[in-house]
């Protein structure tokens, strides 16, 4: 399955620990004490005799460069030579035994640099002055005469200098300085500039190991096969059947629970390799209660979401004035109807996870986004002691939003736990990924407006009829019943402090936004953009089917309504200025803002049909993050945003028939291909002053520029996605 | 040894001074709290705590409240409860409230108990919407209050409920 050469766990451990790179196993003595190492200045720097400086990022890296941006922040208040970094990751058990020195593991909502930077930074500084008050007790002077740069530190007065590697180990010993001054991002050297990845040097000679790389010494491998309907129940299985196929050594019934009744009720089968544990598995005969859902249809998640249309009872997340009264003085009325699906988080690399459990010790091996939670999960998992447990993060092939559920921790640490000593690894097929995910939650929306006879737009509802995330994982974070999240992209501001970060673009004299929330029998969860994501379809769309209503260009139109909002009106402009908007070129363009996960963003498509098939030709994409920690990397997410955002609005599709997911793999649920892939041109505009996400907002605006783009190309709208099977002819 | 079913409001939070409301609380002994520098008791939790018990003292002690240290959601977190008292008809516990300081329906359980219990103790499973205080109060039969608690992380999925 995989081409890594077979390697013991000894052996692992050590050439990880050697090399500084990869897995962090052994790079603290492990145990419940996960002391410090002689070279550790504090916990996010150890700094070696030759100076090589190695800075901890507790953040998971899935491609997104969250790993390299976080280093750079330690690295310029450090004031270390940035050619001299290497990496390495804390795990979760040694975090929960320093008392969380290292704060928050979680790697998702576009959090990985906002919410850490203020820490990581004070984290570089205090190990740069405890550093510098090292060199200056040991020269005798004060510290305030001396200075660091590129990991030297000089005495002025004297000019005498020594390095970090030097002092390090007295450094340690430094008292730990309680307030430190962080440097205005204006006079950054190494953070904001677009410094190369730590990790692509060791990802290009495969030196890094992704959890489906993991081999070790006596491993056995299984394969797991879930109710193949959401809800039921495994009722028997066979295992006499398969017990003489080669290589097979248990099968298991394996349970878990995930939120409100979501989880998992299937069948593992363990053998010596992974193809003879999945052809036994698919070879046993297995009898299924298929439960309440057994006849769920595509139908019926129309029927729930038509419903909710014009449903009396909503919760709301966006009001102002009096839509109903703007409404009846209307000159003209506009109203649409939207739909956006259930989507797969489709990672390259399906769900995995190894586990190593005895008498007393649960260890797990993964790719996490959520390292704690991992750990949670393989206690809870084990029935033993959170400090007896720790979890060792691999580099991710793909997260999405998926890998923050350990669901797949939960199986492997059951799974192991009946082969006590024997390393277990549980390696989902793609076919398992497809059809048991976390899918992109499904809704529909209907839009009304009302404009007056100037074709000034006096009053909007935006109903939105569909799945709660919420509701179904975390039903505890609901408000008075409400899933505030669900308006992410059109929230109000100020109504909860979590959700400003999503606060709507435009000033409306008259507003209704609100929910009816309909959960169809489909587990949910987070999934890149989250619920910004059809929330720009369905208000950038319709903001566009106004302008057109009142005869008014779609830029002037939106600008009206952002005087307050001057940030978000700059990244439209932005993207229009840059892609000609307005230009009497014969191309068709679509535009679309959206301010999400604290950063304002715009996009411009250019797109023609040809032969009733659509061509993106280009795509301009403006981010204004506030703060650039690496415009780079900001531009290859911004541009991979729209790899996925567009797979999506083109292909991006679960459907279902007598209960079951009907996609099973990348032929039935493709991603666009390299020839599909526009030419994207993304702006990197920070204004200074905060810190928004990166990994997400832009993937939002992908759909309704295109979308946008369309309509201008052939005056057909497209309001439902994907598009595979819209007919575009004009 | 029966759960009531909690009650509460859901109103805007506003820290207060913690003794402003809890007089006569003595230092907070945690089981396992990570500094956490200006702690405060949120309005409504005090408020059910208030509601429940009156304003009669809570003295630390005799309460032991275990949860894990991370919960992978908050959706169903294990919680155990010890209460050090012989457990007689002249010496017992009556009743054991449970508050989860950052939820939005701060009385999560009450357990009333007598001598026949036998033992203060229990074990339940909570829900809870973010890493919090679990404070726990037992009543003795002679009225008096005594209180512990232990702090949990939830690690959530953390896409849109992180700030």
């Amino acid at each position: 399955m995989t081409n890594s050469a077979t390697i013991t766990r000894r052996q692992f451990i050590v050439g990880a620990s050697a090399a500084g790179i990869g897995l962090s196993l052994g790079v603290l003595p492990r145990g419940a004490s996960a002391a410090a190492g002689p070279d550790e200045v504090n916990a996010w720097v150890r700094i070696a005799t030759d100076d090589t400086v190695t800075i901890r990022i507790a953040r998971s890296e899935m491609g997104q460069g969250t790993l390299t941006g976080l280093a750079q922040l330690v690295a310029e208040e450090l004031e270390c030579d940035w050619n001299r970094v290497t990496w390495e990751f804390p795990t979760p058990g040694q975090n929960l035994a320093r008392e969380r020195v290292w704060k928050d593991f979680s790697t998702g909502g576009s959090n990985g640099l906002r919410g850490s930077q203020q820490y990581v930074r004070e984290g570089g500084a205090a190990a740069r002055i405890m550093l510098i008050g090292a060199a200056a007790e040991a020269w005798g002077v004060s510290a305030s005469e001396c200075s660091a740069r590129d990991s030297v530190i000089t005495h002025g007065p004297s000019g005498r200098t020594t390095t970090f590697g030097k002092v390090a180990v007295a450094a340690a010993r430094q008292p730990v300085p309680q307030n430190v001054t962080l440097k205005d991002p204006s006079t950054w050297h190494t953070a904001g500039k677009p410094k190369m990845r730590l990790d692509t040097q060791d990802k290009l000679t495969g030196k890094l190991v992704y959890g489906a790389d993991l081999r070790f010494d006596g491993m056995l491998l299984a394969s797991i096969m879930d109710c193949p309907v959401k809800g039921g129940k495994l009722v028997s299985f066979d295992a006499d059947a398969i017990k003489d196929m080669p290589g097979v050594k248990k099968v298991l019934a394996v349970k878990t629970s995930v939120g409100t009744g979501l989880g998992t009720d299937g069948v593992a089968v363990v053998a010596d390799t992974w193809w003879r544990a999945h052809s036994a598995l698919k070879a046993l005969p297995i009898e299924w209660d298929f439960g309440p859902n057994a006849n769920f249809s595509d139908a019926d998640v129309t029927r729930l979401l038509e419903s909710g249309l014009d449903a009396d009872e909503a919760f709301r997340g966006n009001w102002a004035g009096d839509m109903d009264a703007a409404f009846a003085s209307a000159e003209q009325m506009v109203e649409s109807v939207y739909k956006c699906p259930s989507q797969s988080h489709a990672p390259m690399e399906p769900m995995n996870a190894t586990a190593l459990v005895t008498a007393d010790k649960c260890e797990v091996w993964c790719p996490t986004q959520n390292g704690e939670s991992a750990l949670a999960a393989a206690a809870e998992a084990s029935g033993l002691p959170i400090e007896k447990c720790d979890v060792h993060k691999t580099l991710l092939g793909g997260g999405f939003g998926r890998r923050g559920a350990p669901d797949y921790v939960h199986q492997v640490v059951a799974i192991a736990k009946a082969f006590p000593g024997t390393p277990i690894k549980l390696q989902w097929s793609r076919e398992e990924d497809q059809k048991h995910g976390f899918y992109h939650p499904t809704t529909m929306a209907k839009l009304r407006g009302s404009l007056d006879a100037d074709g000034k737009l006096t009053g909007l509802h935006m109903r939105i009829s569909g799945q709660s995330i919420l509701a179904a994982l975390i039903p505890q974070a609901l408000v008075n019943g409400a899933d505030l999240a669900t308006f992410q992209g059109v929230v109000k501001p100020g109504l909860s402090p979590s959700m400003d970060q999503h606060q709507i673009s435009y000033d409306f004299p008259n507003l209704l936004v609100d929910h009816a929330m309909r959960n169809p029998p489909i587990r949910p969860g987070f999934w890149r953009g989250v619920n910004v994501n059809q929330n720009a379809i369905y208000l950038e769309s319709f903001m566009d089917e106004l302008a057109h209503a009142a005869g008014r260009d779609p830029l002037e139109f939106r600008l009206a309504h952002m005087e307050k909002n001057p940030k978000g009106a700059a990244v439209l402009k932005a993207v229009a200025e840059r892609s000609g908007w307005g230009s009497e070129d014969g191309k068709a363009r679509g535009l679309a803002t959206m301010y999400a996960f604290g950063s304002y963003v715009a996009a411009c498509a250019e797109v023609r049909v040809v032969d009733g098939k659509l061509k993106i030709d280009r795509i301009v994409a403006a981010t204004d993050c506030g703060t650039a920690v690496n415009p780079q990397q900001i531009q290859a997410q911004v541009e991979g945003s729209f790899v996925y955002g567009l797979s999506a609005m083109l292909y991006g599709e679960i459907t279902y028939k007598d209960g079951q997911v009907q996609q099973d793999n990348f032929h039935t649920y493709p991603s666009m291909r390299i020839a599909e892939m526009p030419l994207v041109e993304a702006i990197v505009m920070p204004s200074g002053g905060f810190f928004g996400g990166v990994g997400e907002p832009t993937i939002a605006v992908a759909a309704p520029a295109v979308l946008n783009a369309l309509f201008a190309a052939t005056g057909k709208r497209i309001r439902s996605i994907p598009l595979k099977d819209a007919d575009l002819t004009a | 040894m029966s759960p009531e079913t909690p009650s509460g409001q859901i109103a805007p939070r506003s820290a207060v001074k913690r003794r402003q409301v809890l007089k006569g609380l003595a230092g907070g002994v945690a089981i396992f709290a990570w500094p956490t520098p200006g702690l405060a008791l949120p309005e409504d939790a005090t408020r059910a705590i208030q509601a429940l018990f009156g304003d009669r003292p809570l003295q630390e002690g005799r309460v032991v409240v275990e949860l894990p240290k991370l919960s992978e959601n908050g959706y169903s977190v294990a919680m155990a409860i010890d209460v050090d008292s012989p457990m007689t008809e002249n010496d017992h516990v009556s009743r054991i409230a449970v508050f989860a300081e950052e939820n939005p329906l701060p009385d999560v359980v009450r357990f009333e108990l007598g001598p026949r219990a036998g033992r203060a103790s229990i074990k339940t499973r909570i829900r809870l919407g973010a890493s919090q205080r679990i404070r726990a109060v037992a009543q003795m039969n002679d009225g008096s209050l005594w209180t512990s608690y232990a702090f949990t992380v939830v690690t959530l999925a953390a896409c849109v409920v992180q700030g």
